[in-house]
């Protein structure tokens, strides 16, 4: 199946997106959690607080449909 | 309490909105709001909720202010360097407004003080820097049954929700606490846009108008510049708030 990853922020140099300036286009063999998708394009999951996809957050182990587009985000705790 | 005519004037802008009225600025006068943390987010969020006439608006944080502070925590300028935030803030808040009430409480927030600290408060805004701390607040918040507007902010990118379980999920629902606290780079209208945007959060609960934020969470990436507003669901097995049900 094929998913997107999207990232806007700081995630985005370690994503190294090729279909559009965010977003990177990843061909996914088996069915296979998010954190283990994450670690075969090398962003490594300490990175990833959360993702959203399909209006909803979801966790690392959110296992992807065919088409999802998946927005990657940081940990972020400053105020 | 009814509005005298000056604040009939002051607030008209907001009591012309429809559902807030002269009810619900009443409401917002008799209410008591704490602000944990008078840094990025506390200053925007203090600022608009004085501007906006709570009652009562306790600002708590134990630091003093800082140089680096000052690209982003606007209540603080170079002659309060050293001074502690929160009473170099609250004459700033009384001037702006004095029909608001302002307690400035010197303390640090943590498991053992957290829950005297929010006590009695209608709303409590997380304007707090670090995961241990912001957990200490969320779970007072859940006993107190009070609650929780959650605001985060790094570089362009920030975070806000409206959390009150059992309805809502909890902090610790979906912000894993073992993640390492950074001082991240922050320019100042990241925290402001955020810390603004908390403030509207309580002010919409309080008076009972519009939308809360309650289940959802909104991701601002101000780089791109894109805001995303998502569903968050309650985790059944959270340490926190799986207690409630």
């Amino acid at each position: 199946m094929v998913i997107f990853l999207r990232s806007g922020g700081k995630l985005r140099d370690k994503l190294k997106p090729d279909v559009d300036e965010y977003t990177k286009r990843v061909e996914v063999e088996g069915d296979k959690s998010l954190r283990e998708i994450l670690g075969e394009v090398g962003v490594p999951d300490s990175l990833v607080a959360f993702a959203f996809a399909n209006g909803k957050l979801e966790r690392l182990d959110y296992r992807p449909s065919d088409g999802d587009v998946i927005t990657l985000q940081p940990p972020v705790s400053g105020g | 309490m009814p509005l005298t005519s000056d604040q009939k004037d002051r607030y008209s802008r907001q009591i012309a909105l429809p559902g807030w009225g002269e009810k619900g600025q009443e409401k917002l006068l008799a209410s008591r709001v704490f602000v944990a943390g008078v840094g990025g987010l506390g200053c925007a969020a203090a600022v608009y909720l004085a501007a906006a006439g709570v009652g009562e608006l306790v600002i708590c944080d134990a630091d003093t202010v800082e140089r680096s502070n000052l690209n982003r925590q606007v209540l603080y300028g170079r002659d309060d360097l050293t001074r502690p935030k929160v009473t170099t803030a609250a004459p700033r808040l009384s001037a702006l407004n004095p029909d608001v009430s302002i307690s400035p409480v010197v303390a640090e927030i943590g498991p053992a003080t957290a829950a005297g600290l929010i006590e009695g408060a209608d709303v409590v805004l997380d304007c707090l820097d670090n995961p241990e701390t912001r957990v200490a607040l969320n779970r007072a918040c859940i006993a107190a049954g009070t609650p929780l507007v959650y605001a985060a902010v790094s570089e362009y990118t920030g975070y806000l929700s409206f959390l009150h379980p059992p309805a809502t999920p909890c902090l610790e629902c979906f912000v894993d606490r073992t993640r390492p606290a950074v001082d991240p780079p922050v320019p100042g209208a990241t925290a402001g846009a955020i810390g603004t945007l908390e403030a509207m959060e309580a002010l919409k609960f309080l008076t009972g108008t519009g939308e809360t934020l309650a289940g959802k969470l909104l991701v601002m990436e101000g780089a791109v510049p894109s805001f995303d507003v998502v569903t968050v669901e309650r985790e059944p097995s959270c340490k926190a708030c799986s207690h409630l049900g």
